[in-house]
């Protein structure tokens, strides 16, 4: 994550009127690794495209053959176990086109329902719905959807044995890895905007006080949480406070930004009246474990530099014993 | 306000990784568990409420949208509630205001997670404020550490007294069919497991799990019909509280407080140790389970490690606390809470096979979820308010 | 009076932010706080007669997982009851309904809001496909909306000109909507140059992303009378959910819409929508937009585009409806809140004389899942 600048200084911002390009934004990604269970029919479906074969299920309540093959039929619940074989090749039901190229709803031969993929070396205008079209195999199965690369038109005609039973069905692909990437744009607004400009031009964490509790607010924010008022006032906080609560984390995991064994400390700043997370430092594990406690001042050490504004201008923050 | 009861419930086989099942096959697996139990089929449900974690456990957006299939729900009413750790309960809140309106007759709750499908930590670490404090989170359990280490300062919640917690889970778990942690331990075990986030150990933390729950509930008007042997709500009550509010209790969770304060009332429980035969909590931790025996009013602030120390909350003791193991049998997250409830429906209906608390008629279930502050409460009972 | 709920339960006070391609300024929270005083403001309910708050949002959209949990100070949930339906807002105010009419609270407060100008709208829909077939070929919404135009022109033998009517008719609707920014209203020649982004729909026969929140109080019969003279009771309510592979669905119908829009129509002891002053719509598409119409009943199977080319006795989408401004969670939410405020008269646009209302929700790829309020006064 990085940050760009803020311009954003404003308290109240109603009716500004103004256009995204004035307001930078927090570049946030949230990017995870998976391995998704396929269940039964999608497990065999996705492991015999590598025999260039096509599975389906079949309901044994309504007899439809549901085409890829699904564990259950959608229209009455029935689970459909009956495993078929139906034919590579079939009709155009329907296309479009889109950022992600021309797809089309394919009936097959045997099918009782279309299925979805990409439609290859073709325009719109090339295509008609009822036109034959057949499967284009990959050179090499993966055990995805994609070892069929796409249809294409075809003119052979359909075939005369549409359905046929699964026979000799090869090892199922019973996980298949996955990723999942997003990316964000996340607005500061006025609030955090003048938070993190503050911390990044003058090192000051400002918060903001409630005018019926007085409580100050860190991050500041346009209500306060208890009262349901308008906060109104903004206030300096210092960058000394007390630990609230600490936990030695030895535990590794992905996403991790720092290397255990480190400390987790949620802290009160000097001042304010919510808490701030962070971490500790300065202080060996076993010393934390027998000399931290609730209550135990703290004060931040600041990164040597340019502060850029975000919670990672301060490395971590140091306990501060009386003797 | 129409009464409410449980007519149904069913469990998955609950394991560290189900590769036989996808997401939609596993709920499918409970659903047809509670069908059978009420001795229904999907013709006779009139509305299905999901429950799971956060879409980023599965990699499936509004999942309900791909389970429709598998839940039956072609052409129904099938909404989706997510509320944190505590969802499933959060479900079958809304489940039971549709019945208790008089919107539906009979609704299906079906609640789960599978959680190996991805990096659990990190998922529950986006919990956190992007801006404020996501790059220190871990998970929540880093959280869940720091403020057990200062219960144990004010409060007395030692390592050992929640070392007994876990023992004692562990060792009912043994009793529960459907847990798939079967390993007795003992303090030191627990006290020598290796630290994850300190004071929080190996064995303060329950498994991470495949697994869903199903639960039907039915009108008092389509109860007769289905059932004579119903497990009646008697109340229910889901709280939050701001996560970062201006000097935030955490020494106790308020919202837990609101919650059972709000359904005893309607129970008619003034004295909770007494009036409750059995309690199913959602740990997860086990200090949690400290930290909830006085904010549920089982024992005084301050006398949470007496309790367990007694031995009250065995399955022997006069306030038998997760017969069923709790988390540490099993915690498919979002399933755990719909769990805690239909264990509950079993042991008031005399249906909890090894693990029932003989004679058991009122049970207190407990869920939970974000930052200690998605709290909720019901009390189940084999009788009607 | 839906169900067998003893308790009426009334729209008594709405708000929202308004709705803009980007509040690139303000955070999700600012746009929550906004709604939900507004909508408290002027209403003689105080958020400490709020006995639940009801939120709609999406995980994948904010950025964070069960957002909720993170926005509740913003929402005014500080030790409420509160719980999160990842849903549009219209099934939100269903659970408040119920909430109300069961008579365990009297007043809710149901909140939506969705940023998308922050995320990316076309993974919030691909994600909610099932990763196995539909995922990997690159199958998503807009595709989705393509196939149903195909399919519905085809069907009723339509040439592709009707839907840029239908956007140049509620685009000028919502540019004379204060609660919508627009500055000009694109004409049906406008709509067809623009460029073509899911086959044969062009960008403008898309709703348009916006971000922006909307808040609705719903209040039992005891109190709605107490601090409102004009209340909009919620007469019916249905709501039903279609299939999820969008290939083996009905492309050029919408059952589920349909289903829903019946359910509502025999809880509120209606025939059908005969009567109804106006309808306020969600819809992804034009095309969609023209088969919203048809499963609510207010125009037969191919004809709705005719209400647009010949006139409507029902006041359609007063507001604009959700193609000029679609804040994805909202917008559900956003109709209710809008046919509220016309059927009491509190906004310059609606009918004259209303008195009654259908409200229409939708959520999921191509329209999966359907959500049908009908209002009176």
């Amino acid at each position: 994550m990085d940050r760009t600048t803020s311009a954003s200084m404003e308290m109240r911002s109603e009716g500004l009127g103004t256009t995204p390009s004035e307001h930078p934004a927090f570049a946030g990604r949230i990017e995870l690794p998976y391995k998704l269970t396929t269940g039964r029919a999608a497990s065999v479906f996705l492991a015999e495209l590598a025999s260039r074969r096509i599975v389906g299920s079949r309901c044994p309540s309504c007899a439809r053959v549901l085409v890829p093959a699904q564990d259950f039929c959608a229209e009455c619940g029935t689970a459909a176990e009956e495993l078929v074989v139906v034919a590579s090749a079939g009709s155009l039901s329907g296309f479009t086109e889109t950022a992600a190229g021309v797809l089309g709803l394919i009936r097959l031969d045997g099918a009782s329902t279309d299925l979805v993929h990409r439609i290859l070396d073709a325009g719109l205008a090339d295509l008609q719905v009822g036109q034959r079209v057949a499967a284009r195999w990959a050179e090499e199965a993966q055990g995805s959807v994609l070892d069929i690369v796409g249809f294409a038109a075809d003119d052979a005609p359909a075939a005369s044995e549409e359905v046929r039973p699964l026979s000799d069905p090869s090892d199922p692909v019973i996980e298949q890895p996955y990723r999942l990437r997003l990316d964000y744009q996340h607005a500061y607004g006025p609030y955090y905007g003048r938070l993190f400009d503050e911390i990044a031009t003058s090192r000051r964490i400002q918060g903001v006080r409630c005018p019926r509790c007085e409580c100050v607010l860190v991050p500041p924010r346009e209500y306060c949480d208890t009262c349901f008022v308008r906060t109104a006032e903004w206030v300096d906080v210092a960058d000394t406070g007390v630990i609230k609560a600490f936990s030695i984390i030895h535990l590794e995991f992905v996403g991790q930004v720092r290397e255990p064994p480190y400390i987790y400390a949620e802290i009160v700043l000097d001042g304010a009246a919510t808490r701030l997370i962070h971490t500790v430092g300065g202080i060996e594990v076993e010393e934390a474990m027998e000399r931290l406690h609730p209550g135990t001042a703290v004060r931040a050490v600041w990164k040597d530099g340019e502060p850029v504004g975000t919670l990672e201008d301060i490395v971590y923050f140091e306990p501060v014993f009386d003797d | 306000m129409r009464d409410v009861a449980i007519v149904g419930t069913g469990q998955t086989k609950h394991a560290r990784r189900r590769t036989d099942v996808s997401q939609a096959g596993l709920v499918r697996e409970a659903v047809d568990a509670a069908l059978e139990d009420a001795c229904l089929t999907f013709a006779d449900i009139d509305s299905v409420v999901v429950a799971s974690g956060p879409a980023l456990f599965g990699a499936v957006n509004q999942p309900e949208k791909w389970l429709v299939d598998a839940l039956g729900g072609h052409m129904k009413p099938v909404v989706r509630i997510t509320s944190g750790g505590g969802t499933g309960l959060a479900g079958a809140l809304a489940a039971m205001n549709q019945v208790s309106s008089g919107f539906v007759e009979r609704v299906l709750v079906v609640a789960y997670d599978k959680l190996s499908e991805g990096a659990l930590q990190y998922q529950i670490s986006t919990l956190y404020d992007p801006f404020w404090g996501r790059e220190f989170a871990v998970g929540i359990m880093g959280f869940a550490a720091a403020y057990w280490r200062a219960r144990i300062d004010a409060l007395g919640h030692t390592e050992e007294a929640a070392a007994l917690v876990s023992v004692k889970n562990h060792r009912n778990a043994m009793r529960n069919p459907y847990a798939h942690v079967k390993k007795e331990v003992t303090v030191e075990d627990v006290l020598a497991s290796r630290p994850l986030a300190w004071p929080i150990k190996l064995l303060d933390v329950p498994p991470i799990s495949d697994g869903a729950c199903a639960v039907i509930l039915a009108s008092e008007d389509a109860v007769p019909s289905i059932t004579s042997t119903p497990a009646w709500i008697r109340g229910m009550a889901y709280y939050g509280e701001a996560d970062n509010a201006a000097n935030r209790f955490m020494l106790q969770s308020v919202p837990l407080q609101l919650a059972a304060q709000r359904v005893y009332k309607r129970a008619g429980i003034v004295n909770p140790r007494r009036q409750f035969d059995v309690a199913e909590l959602q740990e997860p931790y086990t200090n949690f389970e400290l930290s909830y025996y006085e904010g549920l009013g089982l024992c005084r602030s301050g006398e949470a490690a007496d309790l367990i120390a007694s031995g009250a909350t065995e399955m022997e003791g006069d306030i038998p606390c997760n017969p069923s193991g709790g988390c540490m049998g099993a915690n498919p997250i979002g399933a755990t809470a719909l769990i805690r409830l239909a264990e509950a429906a079993l042991q008031v209906t005399d249906k909890a096979g090894e693990r029932q608390v003989p004679g058991a008629r009122t049970a207190l279930v407990q869920a939970g979820g974000g930052w200690a502050n998605l709290r909720g409460v019901a009390v189940v009972g084999a009788d009607r308010n | 009076m839906f169900g067998r709920a003893i308790n009426r339960v009334a729209v008594v006070a709405s708000a929202q932010t308004k709705l803009r391609d980007a509040w690139s300024n303000r955070q999700h929270v600012d746009l929550i706080s906004e709604a939900v005083v507004g909508a408290l403001k002027g209403s003689g309910l105080r958020i400490e007669d709020v006995d639940f708050v009801i939120d709609c949002g999406s995980d994948i959209l904010d950025g964070r997982s069960i957002s909720n949990c993170g926005f509740l100070g913003a929402m005014g949930a500080h030790h409420k009851e509160e719980s999160r339906v990842e849903e549009d807002g219209l099934w939100g105010a269903l659970y408040g309904a119920t909430k109300i009419g069961s008579g365990s609270a009297e007043v809710g407060l149901v909140l939506a809001y969705s940023k998308p100008s922050e995320s990316d709208v076309s993974a919030f829909y691909a994600t909610q496909c099932e990763p196995f077939y539909q995922r990997p070929v690159g199958f998503d919404h807009a595709a989705a909306c393509g196939f149903q135009a195909q399919s519905y022109l085809a069907s009723h033998s339509l040439s592709e000109e009707v839907f840029a009517d239908v956007v140049a008719h509620d685009w000028a609707l919502a540019a004379a909507n204060s609660a919508v920014e627009l500055e000009t209203a694109p004409t049906a020649g406008d709509v067809r140059a623009s460029s073509r982004v899911a086959a044969p729909l062009h960008e403008l026969e898309l709703s348009r992303p916006v971000d922006g929140a909307v808040a609705v109080v719903l209040a039992s019969k005891r109190v709605a009378q107490r601090v409102c003279t004009d209340p909009v009771w919620i007469t019916g309510i249905g709501t039903a959910m279609d299939q999820h592979s969008f290939a083996m669905r009905e492309r050029d119908s919408l059952p589920a819409c349909a289903a829903a829009a019946e359910a509502a129509y025999r809880r509120a002891g209606m025939d059908g929508p005969e009567g109804a002053s106006l309808a306020e719509l969600s819809a992804s598409s034009a095309a969609t937009q023209l088969m919203v119409l048809e499963a609510l009943g207010l125009a037969d199977p191919g004809g709705a585009a005719r209400l647009y080319s010949e006139g409507s006795d029902v006041a359609l989408n007063p507001s604009g409806g959700s193609l000029p401004a679609d804040p994805i969670m909202a917008t559900g939410l956003v109709r209710l809140s809008e046919a509220a405020l016309q059927l009491s008269g509190r906004v310059g646009h609606g009918p004259e004389g209303a008195s009654s209302a259908i409200v229409h929700g939708a959520g999921g790829v191509g329209m999966q899942n359907h959500c049908v309020f009908t209002l009176e006064v």
